[in-house]
């Protein structure tokens, strides 16, 4: 069984794509470095990334399938669930076949793979856009650690760069170990480490907004009304961590 | 007084107006200022009672020249008072919005004094907040009914969302329990808000850069269980805002009892149940095609409390079913109970390059729990009964299951008293968290 492996950005996966459409034996994975698994069935095949490669993958996708179809492939991606390399691979394959309308099938199972996918991450995308919490950094920036379940961080960025424009900003993804910095012009995405943002300092009046939150927080709640399992379904557990509001 | 102690009375003060929602603006930032409007809304957390904290939700003081005995915040109650200054809320505003802990400010207030001092009280907040500090973020505020219109047009200028809230919806009611009210000082601001609205729209189609008026439109709220209207006449008045006014939602509010006044119901718990049914039967007001009379009439005022409003339609309704699903039309297929518009728009999408059996739907994640009673596949009905509405509508009542039951009380109140008695207890269908976590 022959496993296509790829370094685990985009350009790799799209890659990978396109070696398996022009090679005579066909991969029956495709899977990111991290995710890989030797055993003795296998047959590991390493793909190194190549961006004009890719770049052909992505205009085929958009011409002939279509470019909300690209959109579809970029989220699935994003997606850190097992085997959304495959899921790709295949939904990729039948649209080729089937072009624009591939996303009617909704009914295949390649195709609804890839619809639960990008419906995950859209709503995580969308979630984080209220549950990230910017603290005050000695006045200089602002800093938000999150640890989403799917590879938001570039999707929200965006957002936060439109909204707060004219501030410095961090949003650091700790379970990933990667960071975007903002500096009021452009943004990049870094590698930073758990233990490089431990001693961020905060100021004196960052403890006075942060309680005034929490007492607010407190207090709009109507107590005859009191419902805690919906409070947990709209704001899972896994996201308390980092909301200042209810640790 | 310390700005804590302020924002601990004034947001306590706030909470019972439960609009929360901070979508249908598109406003967007401007060269070095802070912030933009999210046309879908964001909920930036959710409280102990599981309703979404979206805006900063405060009154600018909660000193107030009215007697409604319906209010928490009536001058007769003894209850500490306070006011912020208008600084004081645009700082609070701003470091809570760079912090993302909020959407906007939804700013309200007592009338203190008189109307226009408020009103203008209020705009001199909204104005810092967008001239001096450049703040793009959402604003909802508070039209003070009583105000002066220029006042009113002063302030829809500058904010995404106005309301006026009716709180009471009958002139005997409000008569009752708000003397110092009338249903003309509350209507006047809403239909004065509306037509600007209107003529905002109209000269933007005409020039881009006209200035907006109230973007996001204008909602209100409506008290349930505090005086004896019938579903029916809430929601007659509701779609006569729809249609009348414009209006953007309105929202139900079940009275938490905060007086004990004898002119007042003694409710054990808020009427949460009624509230929910409300909020269904809005939703099939606004998009799923249906108005006030198809669902309620002059004999059957109020909702069943077993069945949502639209198995009951449907059951009513029976000869209209069982519907094809590969053959209906849309507006067909949102009529099906069990079946909304996600999941019309996913049906039409498949079926156009297959035909879909039981199998398919329950694969495109349709729930068919109602559903099932009420279609063919093919030609082929799937229900765990056979197609007759006396047996559907006890399957469907069975199937209300102790889980549901929210938390054990007896059903002695005022007003449920009449369609609680057979019940054991009061029920809360699981999907309660729609209608007050205030989406969309």
């Amino acid at each position: 069984m022959i496993i296509y492996i790829y370094d685990g950005s985009f350009e790799g996966l799209l890659t990978s794509i396109y070696d398996a459409y022009y090679s005579k034996e066909k991969p029956e994975e495709i899977v990111k470095n991290e995710e890989y698994v030797p055993s003795l069935i296998t047959n590991p095949v390493y793909i190194s990334s190549d961006y004009t490669k890719a770049s052909k993958v992505s205009n085929a996708i958009k011409e002939k399938i279509s470019p909300t179809s690209l959109n579809y492939i970029y989220y699935a991606y994003l997606s850190d669930i097992k085997g959304n390399g495959t899921a790709i691979y295949n939904y990729v394959k039948l649209g080729f076949r089937l072009g624009k309308d591939v996303d009617l099938h909704l009914i295949e199972n390649s195709v609804l793979k890839i619809h639960q996918l990008v419906k995950k991450v859209t709503f995580e995308y969308h979630r984080f856009l209220g549950f990230v919490r910017f603290k005050n950094v000695k006045n200089k920036f602002l800093y938000a650690p999150i640890e989403p379940d799917h590879n938001i961080l570039s999707l929200i960025t965006e957002h936060f760069i439109q909204r707060l424009s004219n501030e410095y900003f961090i949003i650091h993804d700790l379970k990933r170990d990667i960071a975007t910095i903002y500096n009021k012009r452009e943004w990049v995405i870094y590698k930073l480490s758990k233990e490089e943002s431990a001693n961020l300092h905060y100021s004196q009046e960052e403890v006075f907004y942060e309680d005034l939150w929490k007492d607010y927080f407190e207090s709009i709640a109507i107590n005859d009304r009191l419902n805690p399992k919906l409070q947990k379904r709209m704001m899972p557990q896994r996201y308390w961590k980092y909301l200042t509001e209810i640790q | 007084m310390e700005i804590q102690e302020k924002l601990k009375i004034l947001s306590a003060a706030a909470k019972y107006d439960v609009s929360c929602s901070s979508s249908g603006s598109k406003r967007k930032n401007t060269q070095g200022g802070l912030g933009n409007a999210s046309e879908s809304g964001i909920c930036h957390s959710f409280a102990a009672d599981g309703r979404c904290i979206s805006l900063l939700k405060i009154l600018l003081t909660n000193y107030c020249c009215y007697d409604c005995a319906y209010c928490v915040n009536r001058f007769t109650n003894d209850l500490p008072r306070a006011m912020f200054t208008p600084d004081e809320i645009v700082s609070l505003t701003i470091n809570f919005y760079k912090r993302n802990y909020i959407e906007g400010l939804f700013l309200s207030s007592a009338v203190y004094k008189n109307p226009n001092y408020t009103m203008e009280l209020l705009i001199e907040v909204v104005s810092k907040l967008r001239e001096k500090e450049n703040f793009n973020g959402y604003i909802h505020l508070k039209a003070i009914p009583g105000a002066d219109s220029a006042l009113i047009k002063k302030a829809g200028q500058l904010v995404d969302r106005m309301s006026v809230n009716i709180e009471l919806p009958s002139s005997s009611s409000l008569k009752l329990l708000a003397p110092q009210k009338t249903k003309e000082t509350i209507l006047k601001p809403m239909s004065f808000i509306g037509s600007q609205i209107n003529a905002s729209k109209y000269e933007k189609r005409i020039y881009r850069n006209a200035p907006s008026f109230v973007p996001a439109g204008q909602s209100s709220q409506l008290i349930i269980g505090a005086t004896p209207e019938s579903d029916f006449q809430i929601l007659r008045l509701s779609e006569k805002l729809y249609k009348g006014f414009g209006l953007k939602r309105v929202y139900y509010s079940a009275y938490v009892p905060v007086s004990n006044n004898p002119k007042l119901p003694a409710l054990n718990s808020p009427p949460l149940l009624r509230e929910h049914r409300l909020y269904q039967a809005d939703w099939l007001l606004r998009f799923y095609g249906f108005s006030s009379e198809d669902l309620l009439n002059e004999n059957n005022p109020n909702f069943d409390t077993h069945l949502d409003p639209k198995t009951d339609w449907a059951l009513r309704n029976i000869d209209k079913f069982p519907i094809e699903i590969n053959k209906a039309s849309t507006r067909e297929l949102i009529k099906i109970p069990g079946i909304g518009v996600r999941s019309v728009r996913k049906i039409a999408s498949a079926r156009r390059v297959h035909s879909l059996d039981f199998d398919d739907l329950k694969k495109l994640g349709v729930v068919l729990k109602r559903a099932q009673y009420f279609i063919t596949c093919k030609g082929r009905y799937y229900g765990s009964v056979s197609f007759n509405d006396q047996l559907i509508k006890e399957t469907l009542k069975n199937n209300v299951n102790s889980k549901f039951i929210y938390n054990s009380r007896p059903s002695n109140n005022y007003e449920q008293l009449s369609f609680l008695t057979s019940a054991p207890a009061s029920y809360i269908p699981s999907d309660t968290f729609t209608s007050i976590s205030g989406e969309l």
